[in-house]
């Protein structure tokens, strides 16, 4: 019935002729990028497979350490003038989140990076040929030098499949002036004593203990400990991650364990909605003071000279997570948070384990922790740490209980104990969820 | 269709061939076309989509970390899948995300855009541009600007409801298990508005003003020119901009996944979150489950392909 | 019914005024969207206004800052090679764009004007994959890419994007040609033209909102995508601009002037190709292209 005449409308000519040229101005650009990127992809595909052209090894080094982001370039730099031969292309990304799915297919597509950092996968890729034992490659008296969670930690049957980059203890950050205007006097050292000092922080409206269980694993940061205090026993929490022989998340021990977080929730020590807040928020919560302490890793004092008002970085301190009775051993969470993994399979490993040997170096390595603010994983270099915060975090490796989960399973344990977090079930309840969750995530 | 009014074709070179010849002729160079202009997109489709969906296929009858071969288990990770409380939530997430956002996402621009269209050209054209912006930054710059927006203690909804001395309002946006998805729809429409309006509000532009002549002669009000003009005429575009956001609703991932995660608990966890997950182990630090991930994959994909094909018979039935 | 009627805006402001309206309700609805248009820019606004602040004052301040510096644009250039980047970004997402045009506006035609067996099936199968997240099929993706060898490089990460783009495109596509008339091409049939011919000369000149619409939705996606990318391609050299934004988002620490800084400058040529497209958009749109 009715037509649009299309050639009725003069305009359209003129349009069709400026879409024609739309096209063939970004045909030019394509075309010239096509060029320009046929390059770049000849270099760059050349340089990520790896492989040697003309003598030079291309060693990658990937992580999400973004601490190191303006620090590693001139290591890398200096390294690079002293060994010609090798290359090293470093790439730091954002998050974990960011970093797994790029290393998930790396490795699915058989083309590892050269040093990686393994997540919780260092003994899983270990025992599947993936990551290279380094007690071979490294020899023990290089390794020796680390402190031993952080060695212990990617070890097994005799094979060590990572090594610890930065160290991590957890500590409980707190704001002296909340403190001081809630009228509490010194650090809790007990659950009891923070239970207490809790109830006078509410009282001037601020939460105790900021606290990220956003994702549920890092709620299983704070658990963890509180078993090691409930056994009095640092190796227990490995036995059940590996659930050995007689551990299970039903024993009494977990339960007990679980049973003293259910009454700290209770106790309101927490901010509200704490199942809903990511680490980043939980930070925020403590320097923008609206949370007189802070349940966190070592990594928080180099977050919080990036993120806080320098005011505040001035004014916070640290002190153990408290423990379980007076005069008890108060156990802190430690390990090696973050830590490098070198391919097996890869040509260039001579070359990987030559500059990972470099970074470790004492002037280097301790160089780059410092200007990082991070914890080191060496004892040698722990004794050059500048930052007095660190320093003291450091002090506690001793007296720390291991609490990664490496077993193949271990952190699907972390949604049942959401629940103690938001009150949503029984501490005998979330014990056998988090059983059942693990076998069944264990597969 | 008044064919005197064309002027002649450039490429009458030559007279009209007989119809006989040319109907056969016609209906095989038709077909030839018809093939030759489907091939480019379909040889892009078979080997980078279609071998790889048969490879997920495979897959998912197998358990697979990624590395090492894949060990086969026939139909476990669907009945694993059947017994799985997270994605019978992530289903149900999704699906109400969908139809929500899609409802919402098409009703309150095409209302802007009838409003747009009654006022001023100059000023139109400033508020569409302003308008399409939250559309133009990815749904991770939004994400994770609508997760400072809503946090519960730093955030400025809070403590602008605070300050206009209504904060028992004031709530955990992204912590709360039941403002969780609301929430996010919320960020969703603030994105979609900009480009779903815009085509509204080209669609409105395109309704023949003889149209509205003719039915103000026949003594039609404004609301009645719009119910019986403007929105007939606006029955293709519509159906485009359900089908486009049924289908961003359906894949939603990014937006999500910064805000909470899936979080508190899973009760934001949707289609696309769970895959992440599962496929390579987020950050919660499980090793990846491709097989499982790929089965879960299989069934995503039915349910969509289930959701294009009624699309395409319902916009059959309404062309007819 | 119509006859030569002419579309041309001038009438269509003229049939507007023929309307009556009156300027109080004019008035009235310019308020609200004024209003509205000011809501939903807010949060973008804070993101300029955060790009301009000294870093340690993001957090905890007054929602305008005290201090503004234009530190954060110089280390959002250097720090992060930004130039190299923003061109990466703008080829691949240029070679995408006008692949997936090509391929979904032939293929698109094809479905909606012209007869060939098994045309309904190739259709629906070319579909199936329209509501699936960009999560499901990473890893088979980057395996074919790998058996290919096309991993780590850029012209790969581009022909990922127009495979997996173009099917939606072409359902638009589709939609658009669906509306014009048979008789056109018939009669450019009887008149002896070639099947591209007519495609080429008549049909697409017509599909110009929605080949606008294609462009507008294509830049966008491929230009903000990050986790194809960030996967695909391993070198940081050849990355595009939005994955090495976001590893400015740390996962305890955010350099948050910085990296709002780097977005803002990201934004500039989305909405570049916006204004420049949306005036083609609904311009066709007026030319009467859309009706039933």
């Amino acid at each position: 019935m009715h037509s649009n005449n299309p050639f009725q409308r003069g305009s359209s000519f003129v349009s069709s002729e400026f879409d024609r040229r739309k096209l063939l101005k970004l045909g030019a650009t394509a075309a010239a990028g096509a060029a320009a990127s046929g390059v770049l992809a000849a270099c760059s595909s050349g340089g990520g497979s790896g492989s040697s052209s003309g003598g030079t090894a291309t060693v990658r080094i990937w992580s999400w350490y973004t601490e190191m982001k303006d620090t590693l370039p001139a290591v890398i730099k200096d390294f690079e003038a002293k060994n010609p031969n090798i290359k090293i292309d470093s790439r730091i990304f954002g998050t974990p989140d960011q970093y797994l799915p790029a290393l998930t297919a790396a490795v699915s597509g058989g083309d590892v990076p050269e040093i990686f950092a393994p997540h919780v996968r260092a003994i899983t890729y270990g025992e599947q040929g993936i990551s290279a034992d380094l007690e071979k490659e490294l020899g023990s008296s290089f390794l020796q030098n680390f402190f031993p969670p952080t060695n212990q930690e990617y070890t097994k049957n005799g094979k060590q499949y990572a090594v610890g980059w930065e160290a991590q203890t957890f500590g409980l950050f707190y704001n002296p002036d909340i403190f001081k205007q809630a009228g509490v006097n010194g650090e809790p050292e007990t659950w009891d004593d923070l239970i207490q000092a809790a109830a006078k922080i509410n009282a001037v409206g601020k939460a105790s203990v900021s606290i990220s269980c956003n994702p549920t694993t890092s709620a299983l940061d704070f658990f963890l400990p509180l078993i090691t205090q409930v056994a009095d026993d640092p190796t227990y929490y490995l036995k059940l991650d590996q659930l050995q022989e007689g551990y299970t998340y039903t024993d009494k021990l977990v339960v007990q364990a679980l049973e003293l977080n259910d009454r700290i929730v209770k106790a309101k020590v927490f901010q509200p909605g704490t199942t809903g807040t990511s680490g980043d928020q939980a930070q925020q919560l403590f320097y923008t003071e609206g949370a007189a302490m802070f349940f966190a890793g070592s990594w928080t004092p180099s977050g919080l000279i990036t993120n806080a008002p320098a005011a505040f970085v001035k004014k916070y301190k640290v002190m153990k997570t408290p423990a379980i009775k007076s005069g008890a051993r108060h156990w802190t969470a430690d390990q090696a948070g973050a830590g490098f993994a070198v391919s097996e399979t890869s040509k260039n490993k001579d070359a990987a384990l030559t500059f990972l040997k470099y970074l470790y170096s004492d002037a280097v390595y301790s160089d780059l922790m410092n200007k990082s603010n991070s914890m080191p994983s060496t004892q040698s270099a722990a004794e050059k740490i500048t930052n007095p915060m660190l320093k003291l975090m450091t002090s506690w490796l001793p007296d720390g209980c291991p609490h990664i989960p490496f077993g193949a399973g271990s952190s699907a344990a972390g949604d049942p104990l959401g629940k103690i977090f938001d009150q949503s079930a029984s501490p005998a309840t979330v014990a056998q969820e988090m059983q059942v969750a693990v076998l069944n995530a264990k597969g | 269709m008044s064919r005197n009014s064309i002027p002649a074709p450039p490429w009458t070179r030559v007279s009209m061939r007989p119809r006989g010849q040319s109907v056969w002729k016609l209906q095989r160079s038709e077909r030839l076309a018809g093939y030759g202009f489907v091939l480019p997109i379909s040889v892009l489709f078979a080997v980078f989509v279609g071998w790889p969906i048969l490879f997920a296929m495979y897959l998912s009858f197998t358990r697979w970390s990624g590395f090492g071969a894949p060990n086969f288990t026939g139909f476990a990770n669907y009945t694993r899948m059947l017994n799985d409380p997270v994605a019978a939530g992530a289903f149900v997430n999704t699906i109400v995300f969908a139809l929500v956002t899609t409802i919402i996402q098409t009703a309150i621009p095409l209302v802007i855009a009838v409003l747009l269209s009654a006022v001023w050209a100059g000023l139109g054209v400033v508020i569409r541009t302003i308008l399409f912006i939250p559309g133009i930054v990815s749904f991770v710059v939004s994400g994770v600007l609508w997760k400072l927006i809503y946090d519960p203690n730093l955030g400025t909804l809070n403590t602008t409801l605070k300050s206009l001395g209504l904060g028992d309002l004031a709530q955990h946006w992204l912590s709360n298990p039941h403002l969780v998805l609301p929430s996010i729809i919320v960020v969703s429409v603030w994105a979609a508005t900009g480009m779903n309006m815009l085509i509204f509000f080209a669609g409105i532009q395109g309704v023949d003003p003889t149209y509205y002549e003719a039915a103000e002669v026949d003594g039609a009000n404004r609301w009645q020119q719009f119910w019986y003009v403007t929105v007939p005429g606006l029955r293709v575009v519509t159906a485009i901009v359900i089908s486009l956001n049924l289908m961003n609703g359906f894949k939603v991932f990014d937006i999500i996944y910064v805000m909470t995660g899936g979080g508190p608990s899973h009760q934001s966890e949707v289609f696309g979150t769970y895959l992440y997950g599962l496929a390579f182990g987020s950050t919660s630090g499980s090793i990846p489950q491709l097989g499982y991930g790929s089965a879960f994959s299989v069934v995503v994909m039915l349910l969509g392909g289930v959701a294009v094909l009624v699309q395409v018979i319902l916009s059959k039935r309404a062309n007819r | 019914m119509t006859t030569t009627q002419s579309t041309a805006p001038f009438d269509r402001a003229s049939a507007r005024r023929r309307r009556r309206r009156f300027p109080v309700a004019k008035s009235f609805i310019s308020v609200i969207l004024v209003a509205i248009a000011a809501l939903m820019i807010f949060p973008l606004v804070w993101l300029v206004l955060t790009s301009l602040r000294p870093r340690n004052t993001v957090f905890g301040g007054s929602f305008f800052p005290t201090s503004i510096t234009f530190d954060a644009y110089s280390t959002a250039w250097t720090s992060t090679n930004f130039g190299l980047h923003f061109f990466n970004s703008l080829w691949i997402t240029s070679a995408t764009v006008i692949g997936v045009v090509v391929s979904a506006a032939l293929a698109g035609y094809a479905f909606a004007k012209l007869r060939f067996p098994f045309k309904n099936v190739i259709y629906v199968i070319l579909l199936v994959t329209l509501m699936m997240p960009s999560t499901s099929l990473i890893i088979p993706l980057y395996l074919q890419l790998k058996s290919i060898g096309l991993l780590n490089t850029q012209a790969g990460l581009v022909v990922l994007y127009i495979s997996s783009s173009a099917p939606f495109a072409m359902f638009l596509m589709r939609a658009f040609f669906e509306i014009l008339p048979v008789e056109l091409i018939q009669a450019a049939r009887i008149d002896g033209a070639g099947e591209f011919t007519i495609f080429w000369r008549v049909v697409l000149p017509l599909a110009r909102p929605g080949i606008a619409t294609v462009i507008i939705f294509q830049f966008l996606g491929t230009w903000n995508e990050f986790i194809y990318a960030n996967t695909v391609l391993q070198s940081t050299d050849a990355l595009p601009l939005q994955p090495v934004l976001f590893g400015l988002l740390g996962q305890y620490q955010t350099d948050w002037p910085t990296l709002t800084a780097g977005l803002t400058m990201s934004i500039v040529p989305v909405v570049l190709v916006y204004v420049w497209m949306q005036r083609q958009f609904v311009a066709g749109m007026t030319l009467g292209a859309v009706k039933n």
